[in-house]
């Protein structure tokens, strides 16, 4: 019998996904400030998370990282938290004492899970993830860009049960509109690459407010033009638009 | 300086019991849960007086459907205004305060002339309910070369010809008015006789907050040098000039000034 996999959005690039009983926190998010809006409910305070078995964190932008949040709520600060080297410092000063440092292609096993960087890029340092356990295979896409590195995912790790992709295909206004996320095409094309079984987008509602909207950010807020994209792209995938606090079990 | 809160708990959900009457039926309880995602403005005047900027509140309201705080300065129009307040940036806490009290978040501070200084300080109290400000023609910088022009020393010909473009345009004063009325007593009770602050120019260097800076190009009170200088020290700032419009943009080309504020 497989494990049963499953995984319920948080929030923006949060998700907890579930490997049978074991439990893994992506790109933790769980505040809000005068220019960080999550734009969509976020399903679940850091007290109510519940037990988790390990964290990966893809790059130090405060929407993936708010370590702080989870400082404050509470968490244990026992949890495995896997990330690239820009990340591992910050969490460790915070209080982490187990941080694992893997940068693309380095894999570090906790517990039944092996947690594998990807490649990944943005308009800082990050990695992506393949995340295994008990014959599931899960690829948490951060907020990168879409790169020719992506394609050696598959070749390396096979079938796929889920990919988690973003696709607000952001751009920074005051860096002459320079794209930082892979957007809602692009993220197709990397799920034609992976072929998972399941592709849920995520990144896509979060807005820097009214003024920061036009003169700091640049993003499509509009999940259908994943699913759109995917349709025609990558056909034998299946796309789900999940909102927060929706568990979905995989077949 | 960035303040995090927890997600949500700006403007938490609030469910009320509201009783209404509908005859013959009677009275009908409704329980209502509320959710305000709401991005509203605060709009900020300057020494002319609330008056310079109502006829604009309803233009932006009317247009995109948000709503619109326009409050009147503490001392102006006959409102109180306690001794003790006499600092911008006092009155600058007030307004946060108030923003507090009425729960309100991604909030867009408007100001113009001593409304746009006020607006600047509010952005930089680092509330998590603000998220930008808008300075139209703002006074409260020093720039060399291009001091401030001396209005409590004009005429009201004199203030006309330098606050608009085109003074035919300009309405035509209370008959009677003389001398300095409890509305420039309030503004020179909170702006000092520089109507400046030498600080706030480097003080806004360290502003993480967007900013949209928008000028009249013919203002003879504070020229666009002075809107330079704020969108030069600003890190995140852009700056819009609007031909044929001087000090009071909202009143001699409010159209011009919407559409700049709504552009994408």
């Amino acid at each position: 019998m497989t494990t049963p996999l499953t995984v319920t959005r948080i929030g923006h690039s949060c998700h907890l996904v579930g490997f049978g009983a074991t439990r893994v926190l992506t790109d933790p998010w769980f505040t809000t400030t005068a220019t960080y809006y999550p734009g969509e409910p976020v399903a679940s305070t850091v007290a109510a998370l519940g037990h988790v078995d390990a964290v990966v964190v893809s790059h130090d932008h405060y929407d993936h990282c708010d370590l702080d949040a989870l400082v404050d709520g509470g968490f244990d600060l026992g949890t495995p938290l896997l990330g690239p080297g820009t990340v591992t410092p910050i969490a460790a000063a915070k209080g982490f004492r187990d941080v694992r440092t893997i940068e693309a292609w380095q894999s570090e096993d906790v517990g039944d899970l092996t947690v594998t960087a990807t490649p990944g890029r943005h308009g800082v340092h990050e990695v992506t993830f393949v995340i295994q356990a008990g014959g599931r295979t899960v690829f948490f896409g951060g907020d990168s860009l879409r790169i020719p590195e992506q394609d050696e995912i598959p070749r390396r790790f096979g079938a796929i049960d889920l990919a988690l992709l973003p696709t607000n295909g952001l751009c920074i206004r005051p860096m002459n509109l320079q794209q930082v996320v892979m957007n809602a095409e692009q993220a197709a094309e990397l799920a034609a690459v992976l072929r998972p079984a399941l592709a849920i987008p995520h990144h896509y509602a979060f807005t820097s407010g009214r003024l920061g909207d036009r003169l700091i950010t640049k993003s499509d807020r509009d999940p259908r033009h994943f699913a759109e994209a995917a349709a025609r792209l990558a056909p034998g995938v299946a796309v789900r638009l999940v909102t927060p606090g929706t568990a979905v079990r995989l077949p | 300086m960035t303040t995090t809160v927890p997600a949500g708990s700006l403007r938490p959900t609030t469910t009320t019991r509201t009783t209404v009457d509908i005859p013959p039926v009677g009275a009908v309880e409704i329980t209502v849960a509320d959710r305000d995602r709401s991005q509203p403005f605060l709009l900020l005047h300057g020494g002319g007086g609330v008056a310079t900027m109502a006829g604009f509140a309803d233009l932006l309201a009317e247009r995109t459907h948000s709503r619109v705080l326009l409050p009147t300065h503490p001392g102006f129009g006959t409102t109180p205004r306690p001794d003790a307040l006499h600092a911008v940036a006092d009155l600058a806490r007030a307004y946060v305060a108030l923003l507090d009290r009425l729960g309100l978040a991604d909030v867009t501070v408007i100001g113009n002339s001593f409304g746009g200084w006020l607006a600047a300080e509010i952005a930089l109290l680092g509330s998590p309910r603000v998220s930008g400000a808008v300075l139209i023609d703002a006074v409260g910088i020093q720039v060399d070369g291009h001091p401030m022009a001396d209005v409590g020393a004009m005429t009201r010909a004199e203030l006309a010809a330098h606050s608009w473009h085109d003074p035919t345009r300009a309405p035509a004063p209370p008959p009677g008015a003389a001398g300095p009325g409890p509305d420039l007593q309030a503004l020179a009770a909170y702006s000092g006789p520089s109507m400046s602050d030498p600080t706030l120019l480097d003080r806004l260097r360290e502003l993480h907050l967007p900013v949209h800076v928008i000028w009249g190009e013919s203002d003879r009170i504070v020229d666009t040098a002075h809107a330079r200088a704020y969108a030069g020290a600003l890190p995140l700032a852009r700056l819009t000039i609007l031909p044929r419009t001087g000090h009071l943009p909202q009143l001699e080309t409010p159209e011009e000034l919407l559409g700049a504020l709504l552009d994408d």
